[in-house]
C-alpha cells in the first residue's frame, strides 16, 4: 500500500518528473528493423513524447520531436534524404542530430536557421530492433545484452497494452503467481475450453527469494519437488531495471520487454532466441514480428496462453492500478524490492549520478544470469513453451518446434554414437 | 526538479472514493513512519519529503518498507500488536 502522491510519482513518465528523468536514462526499442528498410520514415512514441524515426539512404538512424520547428507539421510525413529529412510542408530539412540543413523559402544570409533545431535522440539498430535514447547527453552505451547478440533463430511477439508499465514490472518480481495464474487457472480454463494445460506451471513455490545485482534483481525460487540445487534457485532469472525481465529454459532464450509509450500505454515485446545446441539455425534476414492478441471476439481477454494470461492480470488492475488500496503480503516483498530500488534510482539521478544498469563503456556482449532447467520441467518445456505461450502465434511456429525437435535428436545420435565409440575403444582397450 | 502532480485526481487514488478500503488507507496514510529513523528527514511527499514506505502485512503484524531519499537509509519498520520470544534452547 502506498499513499496516492507515491504512486502518482511511481507511475510518471514525463520530462521534469523524478521517474520521468529516471527513465531518459535508458535506451528503449521504438521500432523493428525491417520496418524502416519497408518504408524510411515513421512515427514513434516514447514516454508520452511524439517522434519521427527515419533512416537515411546512407543507412544513418535519426529521431526527431514529430511536430516541425517550423510550423508544427508532423515530420512522420516528411521526405527522407541522404542528410536527414525534410518536412512536407514546406520544405525545412533537418539532420540526424536535429540541426536545420536548410529553409527553402527563407534568405540564406541569416542565423535563423541556427535558431530553430530540433532536439534530436540518439539512435542505433541491434537485433533487429531500433533503439531510441532521448535523455540528456552524452548518451550511455546501448547495452548489448545475450540475447540481442547472440546466435539462434530470433522471434518476437508484440503488443500494446492499456496500462501503466510498473505495474507489469510488478509481475517480474511476483514469482508465486506463476503457480496460480499459469498453473491453477491455466487447468481451470483448460478444463472449461477443451485444451491441454502445461503440468510445468503449476508447481508450488516452497521459497523464493530475490537478491538486488547490477542490472536489478535476481528472482530465485524452489519448487516442489526441486531444491535450491536446481536452476530455479541456484541462478533464478533476473528482472533487468528499469523495464525488462530476462527468462529462459529449455534452449529458449527471451527478454520480455515493457516500453513506457507514455503513462498509460505498455509496449509489451517478447524477444525470443530459440537457440538448442547441434543443429544448424537457418539464416533470417530479417526478425520475424508478429502481434500477439490480448482479446477475444467478446472482447474478453484471451487466457489460453501464457502471456495472455500475464496480460489479463495487468490490464485488469487498471490503467494505473491504485496502490492506495492495495493489500500487500509477506509474499510480495519483490514488489516492495522495485518499488524501493525505482525511488534510490530517482534519487541517484536527482543528484546527477548514473542510475542503475546506465552503461558507460564500450563492450562486446551483457552476459545475465538465466536458469536452464525451468520449473524442473526437463526437455518438454521448449515443446510447452511454443504451444502454450506466445510463440504460438508466430509465423514460425512449427518450424521453431521443429528446430527444437531435431537438434533434441541430433544431440542424442550424437550422445548415443559417441557411447558406442567409447564402448568400442573400451572393449579394444580390454582385448588388447 | 518539480514534481508534476495532476492534482486531485492522484491524490484521490480512485478507488478509495468508491468504498474500496477507505479505512486502510487512511490507516496507512496514518500510521506509515513520516521521519527517516537516521536523519529525521520527512519519509512523505506530502509533507515535503522525498521518501518512500510501502505497506505489506504479515499475519497481525504490518510492516513499512522504508526508503530516505535524503540519505538513503532504507529498513524495515513493524508495528507488532504482539511481540514473540524464541523458545529457550535444551
Amino acid at each position: 500500500m502506498l499513499t496516492a502522491e507515491q504512486n502518482d510519482e511511481l507511475t510518471q513518465v514525463a520530462a521534469g518528473t523524478p521517474m520521468g528523468e529516471l527513465l531518459r536514462r535508458y535506451w528503449y526499442p521504438i521500432a523493428f528493423t525491417r520496418e524502416l528498410e519497408e518504408f524510411p520514415v515513421r512515427p514513434a512514441r516514447l514516454l508520452g513524447e511524439d517522434f519521427a524515426v527515419f533512416k537515411t539512404p546512407r543507412g544513418r538512424y535519426g529521431l526527431l520531436p514529430e511536430a516541425c520547428p517550423h510550423r508544427r507539421a508532423s515530420l512522420t510525413y516528411g521526405v527522407v534524404e541522404s542528410d536527414g529529412l525534410r518536412c512536407p510542408y514546406h520544405g525545412w530539412m533537418f539532420g540526424v542530430d536535429g540541426s536545420c540543413l536548410d529553409q527553402p523559402a527563407e534568405r540564406d544570409e541569416t542565423n535563423f536557421r541556427s535558431r530553430v533545431s530540433a532536439r534530436a535522440g540518439f539512435v542505433q539498430e541491434l537485433g533487429g530492433l531500433i533503439w531510441a535514447y532521448i535523455g540528456p547527453a552524452p548518451a550511455p552505451e546501448l547495452p548489448r545484452f545475450d540475447v540481442f547478440v547472440m546466435d539462434g533463430v530470433r522471434d518476437i511477439g508484440w503488443t500494446d497494452l492499456p496500462c501503466n508499465f510498473v505495474q507489469i514490472m510488478e509481475n517480474a518480481v511476483d514469482p508465486h503467481h506463476t503457480e496460480w495464474l499459469h498453473g491453477r487457472f491455466f487447468e481451470f480454463m483448460a478444463r472449461h475450453q477443451g485444451f491441454d494445460a502445461p503440468p510445468s506451471f503449476g508447481k508450488k513455490h516452497v521459497k523464493v527469494g530475490f537478491d538486488a545485482f547490477e542490472w536489478g534483481i535476481i528472482k530465485r525460487r524452489v519448487v516442489e519437488g526441486a531444491s535450491e540445487e536446481d536452476d530455479d534457485w541456484k541462478i533464478g532469472h533476473p528482472l533487468v531495471f528499469p523495464y525488462n525481465m530476462r527468462v529462459g529454459g529449455a534452449n529458449i532464450e527471451q527478454m520480455q520487454i515493457r516500453v513506457p509509450i507514455d503513462r498509460t500505454t505498455t509496449r509489451f515485446m517478447l524477444y525470443t532466441v530459440h537457440a538448442p545446441a547441434g543443429v544448424e539455425y537457418p539464416a533470417q534476414p530479417q526478425v520475424p514480428d508478429y502481434q500477439i492478441p490480448v482479446y477475444d471476439s467478446h472482447g474478453r481477454h484471451r487466457v489460453d496462453y501464457v502471456e495472455g494470461q500475464d496480460m489479463m492480470a495487468w490490464v485488469t488492475q487498471g490503467p494505473i492500478t491504485d496502490r492506495t488500496v492495495e493489500h500487500l503480503g509477506r509474499s510480495d516483498i519483490g514488489v516492495t524490492m522495485l518499488r524501493r530500488m525505482f525511488k534510490e534510482n530517482m534519487a541517484a539521478v536527482a543528484r546527477g549520478e548514473d542510475p542503475l544498469g546506465v552503461v558507460r563503456l564500450p563492450h562486446e556482449r551483457i552476459d545475465l544470469p538465466c536458469e536452464k532447467n525451468k520449473f524442473d520441467a526437463g526437455a518438454t518445456f521448449a515443446i510447452d513453451f511454443i504451444d502454450r505461450a506466445s510463440s504460438r502465434f508466430s509465423p514460425q511456429a512449427d518450424a521453431l518446434k521443429k528446430l527444437h525437435i531435431k537438434a533434441h535428436e541430433n544431440r542424442k545420435a550424437h550422445k548415443n554414437g559417441k557411447a558406442h565409440d567409447e564402448g568400442t575403444a573400451d572393449g579394444k582397450a580390454a582385448a588388447g | 526538479m518539480s514534481v508534476a502532480w495532476s492534482g486531485a485526481e492522484a491524490r484521490a487514488g480512485g478507488d478509495v472514493h468508491r468504498g474500496w478500503f477507505p479505512a486502510d488507507a487512511e490507516q496507512h496514510r496514518r500510521d506509515a513512519p513520516r521521519y527517516c529513523p537516521a536523519c529525521a528527514t520527512a519519509l512523505s511527499l506530502a509533507e515535503g519529503g522525498q521518501g518512500l514506505t510501502t505497506e505489506y502485512w504479515t499475519g497481525r503484524d504490518r510492516v513499512f518498507v522504508c526508503y530516505c531519499g535524503a540519505c538513503g537509509w532504507s529498513g524495515d519498520i513493524v508495528l507488532a500488536d504482539r511481540v514473540v520470544g524464541h523458545e529457550a534452547a535444551d
